[in-house]
């Protein structure tokens, strides 16, 4: 498929375009903070700042908080009534490769390990348009996890930045799709695309942070008894749930129900496995102390999502770390991890 | 760049002695842990150290960014600690100390006197970069310089600090066992003023405008717990927003839930809130809780002349009354 490309101040009339056949959703900044909003149809003036959303666009397939339900005494019995469907055509514009490799890992178990039909609906109904970074964060490690800051393998169409235009990828027929209308993209030159190749390296080389991810797996579980080491990374842990709420791969919730007088809902939202009350309600936690639930949170990305799935849950996007209140650093866990070590049996 | 490099030489002798009493007080055994800060893995962080390794004090530092509120680990904590406290930290030992939480004598108090701790976020609309696109930040006296691009920028120091931090009344601490220092001043009575302007500016609308600016801000919360879990006043084992039953608010993000954690939160820790400024700090989507917390410090200042953490021998503001109270309702 022969590359396109888009001038950069053509991208709010392209949005207008999609905005006749999708709800669009573009990054946007409430009170300074970096989220997902519906486009709004003014300029893209987000192309200037942005980098990264603090909330991960898993929130717009899996959000924080949503009725699976409600319910209404009639009579004797209830009444269930479904929520109105979910959005019925929409469209992300400027998801990161990170994050787009996360929802195709969050996939695996929404499809695989189960099917959620809330999550699937959402997702079948969602196209990517993902935007190459240019701009990463020093808290990224992507490239450590076989993900480049340009990647197009998870996003139906790929833009990249190339100066004045965006290369234009159609990765999937419903990335295809989405250029067949208008009249907005253009045939790009070798030249532009000799330019793009330049900035997916340049991108790349600009991710410094680096975790050696080889043989991770084996090493985690090599060191699972180790409680002295478990003890040690997990002391400065607060147990709060800003790593795994905010991390685009991490997908627990909890389930509560709520009756006013004769009418109520089941209410899902995220739960974290940091959370001393985690698994409390059907039983007990199983990890009361603070290490072991930290130890549950870096094996189940590292260890055991492999061993389900065949691959890391993590993408590198680096919020874990940059947005740490006490700057707990996966990757200098994951390098610290003992080697080989002869440890004795958990006591 | 070592976090030590952005350090005046009054900060570096205050370090080298840091780490001296550190690894002394370890190897004598008189205490079982250090708490401090380390460099951090992110440019202008530090991180919290907690060791029982003498030669892990190497990598103590002090500087000008080290933001947490160590106490938050004390009760967390088995045995005797050595704990670095800057003016805040040290009013919420002794506040854990009135509640019983810690005993004074199981706790070395290394007093830090502090000049303020540097706020990247106001870094960051200062110079238009994010924190990792910075160079350099040092500070030198009252002024702080700031380099990116090749560019080097100086701006009084009262620009770039924590709100908190311009409105501290203790910088030095005033209980300790070992202080690193001389004592610093409080900020003059102009940059006290500026510290509360968000505040004023809340207190002079409307209560339906109030209500409709924390209504948008609480709308951003995802109920992390991060606020609660930095905050050495937050120290229940178990918080009510967790009581299931009967549930007091219901563990979802929707606003009005949020809403009622934080102000139920608010009133649990009046009169033991030091204003550190942790829980505005922790918040990933920028709430400004801090606008909350200093107007009731405010307020507990304004009712009862009371301010958490100076005096350990009295009892917890909320747990004692005075037949004497103005109030009747408690007679």
């Amino acid at each position: 498929m022969t590359a396109r490309k888009i001038a950069k101040k053509h991208i709010a009339d392209l949005l207008n375009e999609w905005r006749q056949g999708f709800n669009v959703f573009v990054p946007s900044r409430d009170e300074g903070v970096a989220k997902w909003a519906r486009w709004d149809g003014g300029d893209a003036e987000f192309l200037e700042w942005y980098r990264n959303t603090v909330v991960p666009p898993k929130a717009l397939f899996f959000p924080p908080l949503e009725e699976m339900f409600s319910f209404h005494k009639d009579g004797d019995g209830y009444r269930v009534e479904q929520p109105p469907p979910a959005e019925e055509r929409w469209l992300i514009f400027g998801i990161r490769p990170c994050d787009a490799r996360a929802l195709a890992v969050l996939d695996l178990n929404f499809k695989e390990g189960y099917e959620d039909l809330y999550y699937l609906k959402r997702r079948e109904n969602g196209v990517l348009v993902g935007l190459g970074c240019t701009r990463p964060y020093e808290s990224c490690f992507c490239t450590s996890l076989g993900i480049g800051p340009t990647d197009a393998a998870d996003v139906d169409l790929m833009l990249t930045d190339i100066g004045a235009y965006f290369l234009v990828e159609a990765v999937t027929d419903r990335g295809e799709e989405l250029l067949g209308k208008t009249s907005l993209v253009h045939a790009a030159t070798g030249a532009d695309e000799a330019r793009a190749e330049e900035a997916r390296k340049a991108a790349g080389a600009r991710v410094t942070r680096k975790i050696d991810s080889q043989g991770i797996s084996e090493k985690l579980r090599a060191s699972f008894e180790d409680k002295g080491f478990w003890e040690r990374v997990s002391a400065k842990c607060i147990s709060c749930g800003i790593c795994t709420f905010l991390c685009p791969t991490c997908y627990c919730f909890d389930i509560s129900d709520e009756l006013v007088k004769r009418h109520g809902a089941r209410f899902r939202s995220w739960d974290s496995c940091a959370f001393s009350l985690y698994t409390k309600m059907p039983m007990e936690n199983p990890r009361r102390e603070k290490w072991r639930r930290l130890r549950q949170k870096v094996c189940h990305k590292y260890e055991f999502y492999p061993d389900s799935f065949d691959v890391i849950a993590c993408t590198g996007c680096g919020r874990c770390i940059r947005l740490c209140p006490v700057n707990w650093d996966i990757t200098w866990v994951l390098s610290s991890l003992p080697v080989q070590k002869q440890v004795g049996l958990e006591t | 760049m070592a976090l030590t490099d952005c350090l005046p030489m009054k900060s570096r002798v205050m370090e080298q002695r840091l780490r001296r009493e550190a690894e002394a007080l370890l190897e004598q055994g008189k205490v079982d842990w250090i708490i401090g800060f380390e460099a951090g893995s992110l440019r202008f962080t530090t991180t919290p150290l907690i060791t029982d390794d003498k030669d892990d004090t190497k990598r103590l530092v002090v500087s000008p960014f080290a933001n947490n509120n160590l106490s938050v680990y004390l009760t967390g904590i088995k045995g005797r600690v050595a704990i670095v406290a800057k003016g805040c930290d040290s009013r919420s030992i002794v506040s854990l100390i009135q509640d019983g939480k810690v005993a004074r004598q199981d706790v070395v108090i290394i007093g830090v006197p502090c000049s303020g701790i540097i706020d990247l976020a106001k870094v960051e609309g200062l110079v238009g970069r994010d924190r990792d696109e910075i160079d350099d930040i040092v500070r030198e006296g009252d002024k702080v310089s700031i380099t990116f691009s090749g560019d080097k920028r100086e701006y009084p120091a009262g620009e770039v600090l924590f709100d908190n931090c311009l409105a501290c009344e203790l910088p030095t601490p005033q209980e300790y066992d070992i202080l690193l220092g001389e004592p610093t001043a409080a900020r003059g009575d102009e940059e006290k003023t500026k510290s509360r302007e968000k505040i004023n500016s809340l207190e002079g609308v409307k209560p339906d405008e109030r209500w409709a600016f924390w209504r948008n801000e609480f709308s951003r919360c995802i109920r992390c717990y991060a606020c609660r879990n930095v905050c050495p006043a937050c120290f229940c084992e178990r918080c009510f927003v967790e009581e299931a039953e009967p549930p007091w608010v219901l563990p979802i993000p929707r606003w009005q839930d949020n809403l009622v954690f934080q102000v139920t939160r608010n009133i649990h820790v009046a009169g033991r809130c030091t204003d550190c400024g942790e829980c505005d700090r922790a918040c990933p989507v920028r709430i400004p809780l801090r606008s909350l917390a200093r107007e009731m410090y405010d307020i507990v200042g304004g009712l009862f002349s009371y301010r958490a953490g100076t005096d350990k021998e009295v009892p917890p503001l909320l747990t004692c009354y005075e037949p004497t109270d103005v109030e009747d309702f408690i007679r």
